[in-house]
């Protein structure tokens, strides 16, 4: 947590790429039926958590210069669970929840 | 023949109208001087489709052409997303739809060939997507006129004035309303 660097677990929401604290991971699992996807529980870190997904991509480790604030013109943008962070790599942008 | 008096009447009447041009071209010019020495604003034309705004280049921090743009997930329909901007975080918003909310059900815009103009206002900045980019112009602080009363009052808060250019009024915006939600 306070290496300078992150590992996050990157999922497709269906619309943009999310990344999960690979530590607050409790468990990855895919969701039977005609809706499909996954379903990640967190909360080894914080209060326990569910996120459904259209797709798991993998794990990515970002370091701390590649972590950028959430711009406050998106910031004021999104309605419900807003991102704490934005991670910019050379090829993706990622938010952090 | 003409009299003397008639004469004098008409040298008169002349050295009166004289005397008011005389009048009428030092208040001209006194106008003119004060015009000139007026703060000049100096602005950026843009257009959406056939509309032309024009924003104050002191707000401008740059012009850039669309790359990839990563949509957000929960965001308000003006925003398209995030781009990486030579290694900073720029959220892009579609300035078609900050200045008409209704058009939520709209398809998201091509960003092919269209500019991205980049705002910065009392600290919070976001790139704004237009059609075109025209011009930067010079005009007399006097050249900005208020509102005009045609424009739709949920969309007159976007704009601090108007300004003739090219024989067309072009709204100029509000930085600060374009970029508060």
């Amino acid at each position: 947590m306070t290496t300078g660097a992150i590992d996050l677990l990157v999922v497709d929401d269906g619309v943009a790429l999310r990344g999960y604290d690979c530590l607050d991971v409790v468990r990855v699992e895919e969701v039977a039926g005609e809706t499909g996807g996954y379903r990640v529980r967190l909360g080894r870190l914080g209060p326990p958590r569910e996120v459904a997904c259209r797709g798991v991509l993998g794990s990515v480790a970002l370091s701390a210069r590649e972590i950028r604030p959430v711009p406050e013109a998106l910031r004021e943008r999104i309605a419900g669970e807003k991102p704490w962070a934005v991670g910019l790599t050379g090829r993706e942008i990622y938010l952090l929840y | 023949m003409v009299s003397t008096s008639g004469v004098s009447a008409l040298d008169g009447a002349r050295e009166e109208l004289l005397r008011e041009a005389s009048i009428e071209a030092e208040a001209s010019g006194r106008e003119k001087a004060q015009e000139e020495s007026a703060p000049a604003r100096s602005l950026l034309l843009f257009f959406l489709g056939a509309e032309g705004f024009a924003v104050d280049l002191a707000h401008v921090r740059k012009v850039l052409r669309p790359s990839r743009i990563a949509r957000v997930s929960g965001a308000a329909p003006e925003v398209l997303g995030l781009m990486n901007c030579q290694g900073e975080v720029l959220c892009v918003l579609d300035l078609r739809r900050v200045l008409s909310p209704r058009k939520e059900t709209d398809p998201l815009p091509a960003t092919e060939g269209k500019f991205i103009v980049v705002i910065l206002h009392a600290g919070k900045e976001a790139g704004f997507l237009v059609d075109t980019v025209r011009d930067a112009m010079e005009l007399p602080a006097s050249s900005v006129h208020p509102v005009l009363e045609s424009v739709d009052p949920s969309r007159a808060r976007f704009f601090e004035g108007t300004v003739a250019f090219g024989g067309h009024f072009v709204g100029l915006l509000s930085p600060s309303a374009c970029l508060n939600p």
